[in-house]
């Protein structure tokens, strides 16, 4: 992971499907703040719903009352590293990625697409612990102008 | 016909018949918390017989892994009644997410309303 200095911000929200969009639009606004490019601006919000939308499913081990997400976004110089952390059941992320793809799939697409949009992916998962997901976005050299 | 529907959310759902071919148009954000209400939208179409569905997301701002996976879903419910499940999308930013999971490979994919099967086009015209 890249060195400091950082700024870093703290999002608590409750393990419900609403707030996305809420970690969705922090995200969007610091990576705007860095000046990252749109089409980076946009692949961090998938990056970040995908990572709350999984700690939201999978959160909270069947109990009514989830427990809630924690989403921290770490500023660096050429950086921006979120990590969403949940206090689910936990689970096995070997059987998440060498899982067998087909195309009608309706789930088990989020992880890759994260992997994807991301320079970094880590998740440190296991079966009867919590989840924290990281992933870090790198802010690229603008190219010269003619 | 036309049905419309709009949530505290980010997402409103307008459904009309065209022809033979029955359009949802979203406006809006398509996450874990408003995908339910396109899903809705295609099962009420799939019981109502229509199974030739395309869904415009022309004026979708966001759309991650759960609105991919309910239009997978709508796609396989009207295959089985030997139906069709397209998409209007001319953004980068959407098209993106499809490319990167394959999916434009399994749905068809129009840049406009314009590109839809022309006999569609001519009954959304004389409409």
């Amino acid at each position: 992971m890249p060195d400091s200095p950082e700024r870093c911000y703290e999002l608590e929200i409750p393990a419900k499907a609403q707030y996305v969009s809420l970690a969705r639009l922090l995200a969007s606004s610091i990576a705007r703040s860095m000046s990252f490019p749109e089409e980076d601006v946009d692949d961090l919000k998938v990056a970040v719903s995908e990572m709350c939308t999984n700690a939201i499913v999978h959160s909270g081990n069947g109990t009514a009352e989830k427990p809630p997400i924690l989403v921290r976004y770490c500023a660096g110089r050429d950086y921006l590293r979120v990590q969403v952390s949940d206090r689910g059941p936990g689970f096995d992320i070997g059987c998440v990625l060498n899982r067998e793809r087909t195309d009608l799939l309706e789930k088990g697409r989020g992880i890759p697409l994260i992997q994807c949009l991301v320079d970094e992916f880590q998740c440190d998962s296991q079966p009867g612990s919590g989840t924290v997901v990281t992933v870090v976005k790198y802010l690229r050299p603008r190219e010269s102008q003619p | 016909m036309a049905e419309k529907e709009r949530a505290g959310s980010g997402l409103e759902v307008n459904v009309e018949d065209l022809g033979d071919i029955s359009l949802i148009s979203l406006v809006g954000e398509v996450d874990v918390y408003t995908a339910p209400m396109l899903k809705d939208a295609i099962n009420s179409l799939v019981e109502r017989g229509r199974y030739h569905i395309v869904v415009d997301l022309g004026k979708v701002i966001f759309l991650d892994s759960t609105g991919l996976g309910v239009l997978v879903g709508g796609l396989k419910k009207v295959k089985s009644n030997q139906g069709e499940l397209g998409i209007i999308c001319n953004q980068e930013r959407i098209l993106r997410v499809f490319r990167i999971t394959g999916l434009t490979k399994v749905f068809p994919v129009y840049r406009s309303r314009e590109e839809l099967p022309t006999k569609e086009r001519e009954k959304q015209d004389a409409g």
